[in-house]
């Protein structure tokens, strides 16, 4: 394992172009430092890092409320709790066609036809810079929602009872529980929740490949889809293999930073 | 507040828990019931407008699936998908019995042991986790072209080990640190070695763990499309990249697209029902009970 990966590492240092070997050179930090007055790259980190930050935004908040609801005794918890497992464990791929079947931009898409009960025009889905980032974005929601909303009922079932029975003697009401109780002591959780959806949604590939393949007009393109393009289509190995490590760079540190966090939130947790 | 107002409040909060409950019942649940119905419907009723909900079903999608023909037209490049499908169970299965067969003394050896660099070994394991797939596919393509293991089985099934290696290895560690040291101290003054208490203690007492961590390696598995997209053929195409070969042709052929999705999600369907109450620890590698 350590040996391929030692081996796409050297290779981000040449110029391996798979159609001409014998242009094989090493040349340092040339691939890297050519990424930088790449208006594709530029454009796909920004990409990365915004999908990344609104898919966590979006998919925890919603996630707290889904998991506050099934805390909640509503009829039926136990069923949906099973439902919910469902697009959780479907590949992310087969999770895309389906959306992509439901998302069809005819007037035949079922989407578009709930849609239009409520006034909305029929949205071209993939076909439009904006409507490919959404759908893109609500397609892994739909698969990653249960994930976190699971991870948060489990941390809701575990918390303790006294704080609450003291905060109710004191007089507070639901709102007051749920911002002063229930969410610091639920906050290890919610860090861990964001951890592992930050590193997937930042490498989020085979959703964007199966609807949108990166467009329309780059608009979908991460540095995972760049990184493929540039090694797989173009077969510029070494260009690929940089892009790849500058990723993995921007998933350690964020992944690091977070995990100090979630250290810090389980301390002041217990 | 009157005892009028406060029962009226109740009630507007228990309505809104209900609506909510069935907005979330049916945002999950209806792309499943929409595309089951879409792969039972003819090409003249996928694209009719309005969509449909009253139709006559019929299986030529599934038909077609097996048989691979299109509406009468038969096509030489269409996508074998019981070839795919087998595929899918010959590397997913492969895959997780290397991963156990490796990870259960390791993750003993992690569990029980203390030696050097065991720390990091931990932690270059738990960095699987986020390594992008690209870093990893880029030199395993260029080494498999060369060894000849691109478009193999056994070349799939050693790739797969990115993915269920690590996860194996930090399951079973967690499952075999929940066997109390009592009962491992005591088989040891009995007479066993570390092998026996491997063989005879922890792996009896933990076979319920194990098979969780090889039914969810399982799922893992089928699930995988990266690795394969790169480094498999026609020949050797899982499910998962096989579904996708219904859009690369001249049309979209939506039918069997949508009966492929049915037949690709029905054995993780199945088998997140059996495991359900362990999805979330395996998905976060142990980190969440």
């Amino acid at each position: 394992m350590v040996y391929p990966f030692g081996l796409g590492l050297y290779y981000s240092f040449t110029s391996y172009w798979l159609q001409y070997p014998n242009r094989f050179r090493f040349v340092w930090f040339y691939n890297y430092v050519d990424l930088i007055g790449e208006p594709l790259f530029v454009r796909a980190l920004e990409f990365t890092l915004g999908f990344a930050l609104v898919a966590v935004v979006v998919q925890v908040g919603l996630g707290l409320a889904v998991a506050l609801l099934l805390h909640a005794r509503i009829p039926g918890r136990a069923a949906i709790r099973a439902l919910m497992l469902l697009p959780l464990m479907m590949p992310p791929v087969i999770t895309a066609l389906m959306w992509k079947i439901m998302m069809a931009s005819t007037n035949a898409g079922i989407l578009n036809y709930v849609l239009s009960f409520l006034g909305v025009d029929p949205v071209n889905w993939f076909g439009s810079t904006q409507g490919a980032v959404v759908s893109v974005l609500i397609i892994d929601t739909w698969g990653n929602l249960p994930f976190v909303a699971l991870i948060l009922l489990g941390g809701l079932q575990a918390l303790p009872t006294e704080p609450y029975e003291a905060a109710r003697v004191d007089g507070a009401g639901p709102a007051a529980i749920l911002r002063y109780v229930t969410l610091p002591l639920l906050s290890p959780f919610i860090v861990l929740a964001v951890l592992f959806r930050a590193m997937d949604s930042l490498r989020i590939f085979d959703v964007i490949y199966a609807t949108t393949q990166g467009g329309p007009n780059d608009a979908t393109t991460n540095l995972q889809i760049m990184a493929y393009q540039y090694s797989f289509q173009w077969y510029q190995m070494g260009k690929g293999m940089a892009q790849a490590i500058v990723l993995l760079l921007l998933v350690v540190i964020v992944s690091y930073l977070l995990m100090r966090l979630w250290n810090r939130a389980s301390e002041s947790a217990t | 507040m009157t005892s009028e107002a406060v029962s009226y409040q109740r009630y507007v909060a228990k309505v809104a828990l209900a609506v909510a409950a069935v907005v979330l019942l049916v945002w999950t649940v209806f792309p499943f019931v929409w595309i089951l119905l879409t792969s039972l419907k003819s090409p003249g009723d996928i694209i009719s407008v309005p969509p449909t909900f009253f139709f006559t079903p019929t299986f030529d999608n599934y038909a077609a699936l097996v048989i691979g023909e299109q509406g009468g037209q038969y096509s030489s490049t269409r996508p074998d998908f019981p070839r795919f499908f087998l595929n899918s169970m010959i590397i997913s299965i492969g895959a997780v019995a290397l991963s156990v067969a490796a990870g259960i003394p390791a993750a003993y050896a992690l569990a029980r042991f203390s030696f050097p660099l065991k720390g990091v070994l931990g932690f270059v394991l738990m960095s699987f986790r986020f390594v992008p797939f690209i870093a990893f596919v880029i030199p395993l393509y260029l080494i498999y072209q060369q060894v000849g293991l691109y478009n193999t089985h056994v070349g799939l099934i050693l790739a797969y080990q990115l993915i269920t290696l690590p996860f194996t290895i930090w399951m079973l560690r967690s499952f075999f640190m929940e066997v109390p040291l009592e009962i491992q101290e005591a088989a040891k003054i009995d007479g066993c070695s570390w092998l026996g208490v491997l063989g005879r203690v922890i792996l009896p007492l933990s076979l319920p763990g194990i098979s969780v961590t090889v039914i969810l390696g399982f799922m893992f598995s089928w699930n995988a499309f990266n690795y394969p997209l790169m480094l498999a053929g026609r020949q050797t195409f899982p499910v998962t990249v096989g579904a996708i070969q219904f859009i690369s042709y001249e049309q979209v052929l939506w039918g069997q697209m949508a009966a492929a999705t049915i037949v690709a999600a029905l054995p993780q369907l199945l088998l997140s029902l059996m495991v359900q109450k362990y999805i979330v620890r395996g998905l976060t590698m142990g980190a969440v009970k």
